[in-house]
């Protein structure tokens, strides 16, 4: 009977086609600007590693005397001194573990084919490629050794590859990084995650770095920060050494814990190694405080989806909301002016129940053509936020997860406006009208 | 077969209380061929309603092929009238976006009867009231006569041993109407059982059993033949 009702639905569409029309516009327009702003939360909101973003723990340690605040929730600050980084790096504790920070350069290479430009740049300690989870097209990770050494090698991703070296196996060759060359040892495939959820600063939604160094260099070539640095009390800081030996707080960390266990065990660890700092003068404060919040705990903790989106995401919904309630009132008029082709169902043997579901698919099919050019209406939103706004590049888009949403909200919400409409007509007394038509 | 105990139907509204049926007892049996006569608002069109389950009754008992109808629910009712009723309208009442073989096709796919036993059907029908040639027009490239018979195919596919015709001549000129007649008239004598609404005292008189209504029962037809007679006679 399904198919037959569809059959049913289709011809109640062409025998009326301007309203039918209508209707799927109302439907498309609500659909389209619901999914636009929806798409843009989900991809805000979407877990960027859900293979292991329960194991990945970024730390921080309220290293602030007693009485100082922070501007968040716990006031715990949001990043970790050079000190604590460093120690907490080469401590015997945890699973894998990475230290980092942003920075740039200008990038040139020996040969006047590619005009110089300033790159993105990591500097991380070596576990960073593995910890999430990036795959390598040429070469591989710097060596512990390397590390240790401060080698001038650097890994690249493969936009940048493409760009330099036409996407052929660079390993082996040079690349100019401010005023020292640096050896390509490896190009990573691309990392496409939509929320830059290893450091959140300076935007949760800027493109992944084009460069990864070791993070030795940094202090062997006392490279800049480009990223944030905090400070929460007066402090000379004349020299780059002054900078890292100061309780500012400029580097991320991010260690993996596979069990609960283990994050109980590194939790105990990082308080022990507070109280040990604390006998050095630092951490001067009674209570001491360690925080490991998972990847997508860090982010709800960053507010990396602002209450703006999900009031937009709350007033698109409601717009559709409005768009039903136009399409009840023809739903109801059309499916009203049918009671007499309904009286004739019921006297040919129709159940008030096979008449409620012809009608309800006809309902549904309306919400399915809808949903479809509500999605095409949703590209165009999105092509819009993306013109406008190139920050939102690689928010702005559906994913599957948003293309098959799109026609099942469509469908479900255009039952529910449905289902007065085909409940009204399917009671309706069969009799007074087989006798008038 | 059909048998009806004291029914009565009561029309309520806010001020107003309208016995359309009272105490009304029939009993029909298999094969009749029964012509219910009477005058406009006697109550003719609401037994046939009643009979066909599309309207419930106030009171009383209603039994037809020895089921209570009065205590079906809505479904049974359907399925009930689906199987063992067939309609005949005044206004033929076919659904005009499909052609005659779909509209003769509507009570059978609420049957659930297959596709190639549906299609037996609906052309077996269509040759029996002449329209085997028209089964993909629409209904509105037919004459009056001609939809009225292919309502009557749409009432018959189902094999129904009961056909219900509200004034099936009401919108029909002489000639078609005795057509229809006549091919009711074949019906009934190839089995179903037919009560036949009419306000055509000439159709009436070709049923083998009349009776009438008024005022929401049934009158004693004796009396009423005699005043035909008497008014035939010009008295």
């Amino acid at each position: 009977m399904f198919l037959h009702y569809l059959d049913l639905s289709w011809r109640s569409f062409k025998r009326t086609p301007l309203v039918s029309f209508l209707m799927v516009l109302a439907i498309a327009i609500g659909i389209g600007v619901t999914m636009t702003s929806l798409s843009v939360y989900h991809m805000m909101s979407a877990d960027p590693i859900p293979e292991k973003s329960s194991d990945l723990y970024t730390v921080q340690l309220q290293t602030m005397d007693e009485g100082r605040t922070w501007w968040t929730v716990d006031n715990m600050p949001l990043q970790l001194t050079y000190q604590d980084a460093v120690n907490l790096n080469q401590a015997n504790a945890g699973g894998k573990r990475v230290t980092m920070v942003r920075t740039g350069f200008s990038v040139y290479l020996d040969s006047d084919k590619v005009k110089p430009f300033i790159g993105q740049a990591r500097l991380t300690t070596p576990d960073f490629f593995d910890m999430f989870n990036l795959s390598f097209i040429y070469g591989g990770v710097w060596s512990a050794q390397q590390e240790a050494d401060a080698a001038p090698v650097v890994v690249i991703n493969k936009a940048l590859n493409d760009k330099l070296f036409a996407g052929e196996n660079p390993v082996g060759k040079m690349v100019y990084l401010d005023d020292a060359s640096y050896e390509v040892i490896g190009v990573i495939d691309d990392w496409d995650i939509t929320t830059k959820y290893y450091d959140l600063n300076n935007g949760a939604f800027n493109k992944t770095e084009q460069l990864f160094l070791p993070f030795s260099l940094m202090k062997a070539r006392q490279l800049e920060n480009w990223g944030n640095t905090n400070g929460w009390k007066h402090e000379k800081t004349n020299t780059f050494n002054d900078k890292l030996n100061s309780e500012m707080v400029w580097l991320q960390f991010w260690v993996e814990l596979k069990t609960p266990a283990e994050k109980q065990a590194y939790q105990d660890f990082l308080m022990a190694y507070m109280q040990e700092q604390q006998k050095l003068g630092r951490f001067n404060r009674e209570k001491l405080t360690a925080t490991l919040r998972d990847v997508n705990e860090w982010m709800q903790y960053n507010n990396v989806v602002s209450e703006d989106n999900e009031i937009l995401v709350g007033l698109s919904f409601m717009f559709l909301a409005v768009c039903l309630a136009n399409i009840l009132g023809l739903l109801l008029a059309k499916f009203l002016r049918r009671a007499p082709e309904v009286g004739v169902r019921r006297a040919l043997g129709a159940s008030k129940r096979q008449i409620f579901f012809q009608h309800i698919v006809e309902v549904a099919m309306l919400g399915f053509l809808g949903g479809i050019f509500g999605i095409i209406l949703a590209q165009v939103g999105l092509l819009g936020v993306r013109q406008s706004y190139s920050y939102y590049q690689s928010l702005a888009t559906m994913d599957l997860t948003m293309l098959l949403s799109a026609p099942v909200i469509a469908i479900s919400t255009c039952v529910i406006a449905g289902l007065y409409p085909a409940w009204l007509v399917c009671k309706t007394n069969p009799a007074i009208y087989l006798k008038s038509q | 077969m059909l048998t009806m105990n004291n029914i009565s139907k009561v029309y309520q509204t806010d001020m107003v209380q309208t016995h359309a049926l009272r105490d009304f007892n029939l009993q029909v049996e298999e094969g009749e061929f029964i012509a219910v006569t009477g005058p406009s608002g006697s109550g003719k069109t609401t037994f046939l309603n009643i009979a066909g389950m599309l309207e419930p009754f106030s009171e009383g008992q209603y039994m037809l092929d020895g089921i209570d109808v009065g205590k079906l629910n809505d479904n049974q009712r359907a399925d009930l009238r689906n199987q063992k009723i067939g309609f005949i309208f005044q206004g033929f009442n076919l659904i005009p976006d499909l052609n005659l073989y779909e509209n003769i096709e509507v009570p059978l796919r609420y049957r659930g009867i297959k596709a190639a036993e549906r299609k037996r059907r609906i052309e077996q029908c269509l040759e029996q009231v002449g329209l085997a040639s028209r089964a993909k027009h629409l209904p509105q490239q037919l004459s009056g006569g001609q939809q009225q018979r292919v309502a009557i195919a749409r009432a018959l596919a189902g094999e129904p041993r009961f056909l219900l015709a509200d004034e099936p001549t009401g919108n029909l000129d002489s000639l078609m109407a005795r057509q229809v007649m006549e091919l009711l008239e074949q019906i009934n004598r190839d089995g179903a059982t037919i009560i036949m609404v009419t306000h055509d005292p000439e159709l009436a008189r070709r049923a083998p059993r009349n009776i009438q209504v008024v005022d929401g029962q049934l009158a004693d037809f004796t009396l009423y033949q005699g005043t035909q007679n008497l008014k035939a006679a010009g008295v």
